[in-house]
């Protein structure tokens, strides 16, 4: 088949597909402490209901969908509907289910405690 | 040329209003880059809708609280400022801050001048929404045909 045809094929492949959300990654900040690490994002705009975090198999994910309610004539636009997607890897010693995420202000800030196991353990040293 | 940093730095945000107009176009094919020019300071991204009868600003402010914002109105000019703190908590190891901290400060004209004195502000989610009612002069008057 050449190209032309190729081309063609694939807008009408193309033809029935909604309008994807624009996607942008949130900027985050990482702290880490004996007993947790901690993930702030910013998504402003978003609302509870339409976050998610999922954690699967070592990775993080958070999802947050901005849905503006607008009306008007757009003067100008920065910023609009927007998916806010990242991933993160993170480590085995996390523990899943004690996991907590607060949203404030359009701010979500996730508590990812560490397990027992993995917080480090001062050793006494007995004598003899 | 450009004599001072705020015309540059007024370009650049020409350019970064012209890229994420891009990144919308193909936003379909590609993850949109991320990339930014640099020296766009901290100064909230902003929308500006007209109805007939008033203005709405809408800024993205996340992790602000009123405390931290001001919003300064005269005639048709208005000027947002603020500080964002840093909520970094004591006694933590820190791997990334990506979140910028300090103060910014924006300024607007806006089409038509406002009557400050009815000027409604919320926030909510980390969104500033301002409703600016124009001033009488600038709103659109119905003329009847005789």
């Amino acid at each position: 088949m050449d190209k032309a045809k190729e081309i063609a094929k694939q807008e009408e492949k193309n033809i029935e597909k909604t309008r994807e959300m624009y996607e942008a990654t949130p900027a985050v900040d990482i702290y880490e402490n004996e007993n947790e690490i901690l993930l702030h994002a910013d998504m402003p705009g978003v609302v509870k209901d339409d976050i998610s975090v999922d954690i699967d198999n070592g990775t993080l994910s958070i999802s947050g969908v901005r849905k503006l309610e607008t009306e008007g004539a757009v003067t100008y636009e920065e910023f609009s509907d927007v998916e806010y997607i990242r991933s993160f890897s993170v480590p085995q010693t996390i523990d899943v289910e004690k996991v907590e995420a607060e949203l404030k202000s359009g701010v979500l800030r996730l508590h990812l405690p560490k397990s027992e196991a993995a917080k480090p353990r001062q050793i006494e040293i007995k004598t003899a | 040329m450009f004599t001072r940093m705020s015309d540059i730095d007024r370009l650049f945000g020409t350019m970064n209003l012209l890229q994420r107009k891009l990144d919308t176009l193909y936003g379909d094919y590609a993850r949109p880059s991320a990339y930014k020019w640099d020296l766009e300071s901290a100064a909230p991204r902003t929308n500006l809708y007209e109805h007939d009868d008033n203005f709405e600003i809408r800024a993205e402010v996340p992790g602000l609280e009123k405390d931290d914002l001001n919003v300064k109105i005269q005639g048709n000019y208005l000027e947002i400022s603020g500080k964002r703190h840093s909520d970094a908590p004591e006694g933590y190891k820190v791997h990334k801050t990506e979140r910028g901290v300090g103060s910014f400060s924006r300024s607007f004209t806006l089409p038509a001048d406002v009557d400050s004195t009815e000027v409604d502000a919320t926030l909510k989610n980390g969104v500033l929404c301002l409703t600016l009612p124009k001033h009488e002069a600038a709103k659109p008057k119905k003329i009847s045909i005789n």
